[in-house]
This record gives C-alpha cells, structure tokens and sequence, in this order.
C-alpha cells in the first residue's frame, strides 16, 4: 500500500482525532470525546505501521505529532486530595526522619558543633564575634536585645510588625532550607556549607547577647519557635544530604537514575522542612516577641521542644510508610 | 529501537504502553536561555507592579503591612512561580509558553507536582556560580548550562534530579516545496538499511529547500551509492527514492 492510499484510507479518522484532541485540549469536548483511548490507540497503531513501512516524513511526522497531544491528555497525573496531606503529616514525615536517623545526626551535629564551639570562643574573647558579626551584625543584635527591657517588644508595637516580620521569616528562612537543599545536589557541598555557616553565625550571635546584651530578652524571644525552626533546617540538611548522597554513591545505578531516585527520596523531608519553618515564621511573627514573663515564654519554648520529640519519636509507627 | 549513539539529531525515540515510538525533539540551550530570560522580566516586572500597588495602599493600611505583603509575594514568586505553572494543564511557565517550549516527563507524559518542586527548587544550584556577593550576587547558570551541554537530553540539574526534559511543545510543519519531479524509478544498487532508506526518502522529500548546490554536496555523500557525482549523482539518488516510495 503506498502512502498515499494509507493516507486516503486512514485520513478521516486521523483529523476525527485531531478535532476530539483539540476540544479537548480547549475544554469543550465534543459529545464523542468517550471514544478518544480507542481512537488513540488506532492513530498508534497507525504511526507504527507508517513507521515499519518507511512512508514520507510528512505523514509519520503528522501522526507522531497526534500520538504525542493524545498522550499528554489521556496521562495526566491525578492530584491527590487532603486525605495524602493528613497522611503525610501523621505517618510518612516522621517515619521518614526516623529512617534516616543517620543524616539526622550527622546534620545535627553539622550545626550545632560550629554553633557550641562559637559560643565558647565568644564567652573567651568577644573579638570572636566581631570577626564574624561584623559591627553592623553587632549594632543590630544592640538594638534588638541591648537594653535591659525587653526591646525587642517595644520594636513589634508598631501597628503591622508582626505581619511583616512573619513575612520576613517566611521570605527569608524558608528560602534558606529550600537553598541548603538545592545545595545537596553540589555533592553536599552547600548543603554542608550553609549548615555550618548557620551554626557558626548563630552561634557568634547567641554568644555576643550574653556577653555584651540583655541575654534574657535573647533567650525568650527565640524560645519559642527554636525548635520549629532549627529541627527545620536541620531536616533540610537531611534532605540535601540525601541528594548529594546519590550524586556521590551512585552505587550499581547510573548517576542519572541515583540522582533521580534520591530526589524523590528527599522529597517527603523538603516539604516537612518547608512546613516546619514556615510554622516558626508564624511563631516567631507572632508570639515570640509578645511581651510575657520569661518563665511562660521559656515554658511554651520547652514544651514545644518536647511536642517535636513526640512527634519524631512516636508517630507513624507500626504503619509501613508506603 | 535506533541506536541513539550514532544519531545526529536530538530527537528522543520514546516508547509509549501502547507499543508505538514518539519522537520528542528536545530544546537546546538557546531557546531555554530565551524563555528564562522572559520569565525572569516577568517576575521582576510583577513584583514593580506590585511594589508600585502597595506603596500605595501602604498608605491606608500602614506601610509595614504592605512592606509584608510584597516580601510574601517576592518569596511566591521566587520559589513557586514556575512549580505552579509547570505542574498545571500548560506544563509551561509564560517565557516556555512564548518560546512554545514544554517540561515532559522523560517518558513524555505530563509532569507531577513533585516533579515541578524538585526541577524548580534545583534551580537555585543550577544558578551558580554567583558573580559578586557571595550566594547573594548575580546568577551566571553556568553549572545548568554545563550539565544541559553535557547530557544527551540536554538537562540540566534540576531535570535530572525529576527527571525532566524541555520539549518543543507543537513543531511546527515543515514547508513543502514540491521536490523536482523523478524521470525513471531507478533500484539502488546496494542493499539498503532501514535507516538508510529513510535517509534516502527524506533526501527526494526535503530537496525542493535547497539550491542545486547543496542538493549536489549532499548527493555526493552518496557516491558510493549512486556512483556518480554532481548533477548525475543528483538524479540518480532522486530516481532510487522514487523507486524506494513506489515500489510498494
């Protein structure tokens, strides 16, 4: 049969599918759209008959072209609905740290070392701090957490500062974890340097408030939200570690394949980190800076830190994370 | 399935559950630099508006809301813009959907959600290194640009931890110029491979674009084939594809 019979013969069906295919596309199917799988799955079959018979450009040209609009409407990922969410937030997050307890310790330690050892060289000789915070970092820490009231409280009295340093914590804080895992994928480098960067420079600043500053003002204000945001970034840690662990030891896969299998390894810990600090931004907008006594502040700081080993230690357990 | 070590083209041969090969034709560099270029005046040009809008209403709702307000959308804006974009219907942002550019799975199907977030978080990797300020300074893409180079399917980081690829989204047609009419139905000489005589097909079928010129440098190529050169080589490579075509 020559091309042109084969076109003759196959045509009309051809430009029926492309009609379906293109109503479709423009969300206002025809009454006959229920006959687009068979109709496809004939153009297929047509485009491996064109192929196997050598026929012009043209033609196979024009059903791959179809096949390819076809498949794109008929395999389209369906979105899952609130119920994945709730399983995600009960089971498979936690059960995901808890697997990989390994990273978790590893990235703890990555930051809290540089942050231990910085506050200790800052309580021995405060020039430390000036190396790191430089004395912008210096004033600004100052005039947060100098006086002997809480200042910081009187900062947020302005009408909408809370907001717009909720939105700050978001912009800023969230997009940090997000970097430090986009950093996994340089071999871990990133991920390690911001981890470290973080330990150290919180570190110089923790340490500068109790030597030079009103350290309580300090200590009740991040209490609260401590550990939303620090086991936050720690567990972005883990997920760019994740990445770069696959970029590293690919193991008896391709490096493509690893890479691929690892990210979507790191994907459950990524969101869990987003989530986490994007709830320490709600925190630290609006609660952390309210004007309490330290012993509620350091109370609802504790027990949150508690709240967090519950959740990590307990939950999910006995259901295999699918 | 063709062996893809030897091809000249980008096209990625697919197989589909339906058993049949696609051609997806991936786009290269220059088209991605373009629609990243769209996107990022977009962005920026979206978020002056929004500055321009706010800094008006900061006016009644006091300046700090407004100042919040803006930071929320430079944080959407920088992070979700393209995940949203990508994960929807189109499977494009606006600068891919100018170019006529589309992210696919690499099986070709539309990508998911996740997909989306790994590709475009990824992408602050494959900004770097960063000119200037440390992570703070300008982007060059060199890391995406080398990687997209490096690969077959020319991905950059972001892809290959998804396992994406940039496709064109419709190609469109390829003009048709009558080829010039075959005098005889000649049967080649040799016996041809599969590739080869589509090669020879798409010869006859393409000529009609070009000048008499190059269609006697690529017919030269063939000498083996037709044994001749020049015009005669010409027209006896035109005579064996209407034989090719015509035979069944």
């Amino acid at each position: 049969m020559s091309a042109s019979d084969f076109e003759e013969r196959r045509g009309e069906a051809w430009s029926e599918l492309d009609r379906m295919i293109e109503g479709v596309e423009k969300r206002r199917p025809g009454t006959d759209a229920g006959q687009l799988p068979r109709r496809f799955r004939e153009a297929c079959n047509d485009l491996a008959l064109a192929r196997h018979r050598m026929y012009d450009g043209h033609l196979v040209g024009r059903l791959n072209e179809l096949v390819i609009r076809g498949y794109k409407l008929l395999y389209r990922a369906r979105r899952k609905g609130a119920e994945s969410f709730v399983r995600f937030v009960a089971v498979d997050f936690p059960a995901k740290v808890r697997a990989e307890w390994r990273l978790f310790w590893l990235c703890s330690a990555l930051f809290w070392l540089p942050f231990l050892a910085m506050m200790a060289l800052v309580a021995r000789d405060i020039d430390w701090a000036q190396a790191v915070l430089r004395p912008e970092g210096m004033a600004s820490m100052e005039q947060m957490y100098g006086g002997e009231e809480e200042q910081i409280a009187h900062l947020r009295e302005v009408h909408g500062s809370n907001f717009m340093m909720f939105a700050f914590y978001i912009q800023n804080n969230v997009g940090i974890d997000f970097q430090i895992f986009a950093g996994g994928i340089l071999a871990c480098l990133g991920t390690i340097f911001f981890l470290i960067f973080n330990g150290v420079h919180i570190g110089a600043a923790a340490g500068y408030v109790n030597e030079a500053c009103n350290p309580q003002s300090f200590w009740t204000f991040v209490a609260g939200h401590s550990s939303f945001e620090l086991l936050g970034m720690v567990v972005a840690g883990m997920a760019g570690m994740k990445l770069g662990v696959g970029v590293l030891r690919p193991g008896r896969m391709s490096r493509a394949k690893s890479v691929g299998l690892a990210a979507r390894d790191a994907l459950p810990l990524i969101y869990g980190a987003g989530g986490m600090t994007a709830l320490a931004a709600v925190v630290e907008g609006f609660w952390s800076a309210r004007m309490l006594p330290a012993d509620v502040k350091y109370g609802f700081g504790i027990c949150m830190w508690l709240l967090h080993l519950l959740y990590f230690l307990v939950l999910g357990r006995g259901k295999r994370a699918a | 399935m063709e062996a893809t070590g030897a091809r000249l083209d980008t096209l990625q041969a697919i197989e589909l559950a339906e058993g049949v090969e696609v051609r997806l034709r991936i786009a290269g560099p220059v088209q991605r630099g373009v629609a990243l270029g769209l996107d990022l005046l977009f962005q920026w040009g979206f978020l002056i508006v929004v500055v321009v809008v706010l800094s008006i209403a900061g006016v009644f709702t006091g300046s700090l809301v407004a100042f919040g307000v803006m930071m929320l959308v430079w944080f959407f804006l920088s992070w979700w813009y393209a995940v949203f974009l990508e994960a929807s219907k189109w499977g494009a942002t606006f600068g891919k959907k100018i170019v006529g550019l589309r992210v696919v799975q690499r099986s070709g199907s539309p990508i998911t959600f996740s997909q989306a977030v790994l590709r475009n978080f990824l992408r602050w990797a494959d900004a770097a290194p960063y000119l200037g300020a440390g992570i703070g300074g300008l982007p060059t893409f060199g890391f995406g640009l080398g990687t997209i180079l490096a690969t077959r399917r020319f991905q950059r980081l972001g892809d290959l931890a998804a396992g994406t690829v940039v496709v064109y989204d419709k190609i469109p047609p390829e003009p048709v110029v009558a080829p010039p009419p075959a005098m005889e139905a000649l049967r080649p000489t040799l016996a041809l491979r599969p590739e080869e005589v589509k090669a020879v097909v798409a010869f006859r079928e393409r000529s009609g674009l070009w000048s008499e010129g190059r269609r006697r440098e690529i017919a030269d190529h063939a000498r083996d084939l037709t044994g001749a050169e020049g015009a005669a080589g010409v027209s006896r490579l035109m005579s064996m594809a209407h034989w090719l075509q015509e035979r069944r």
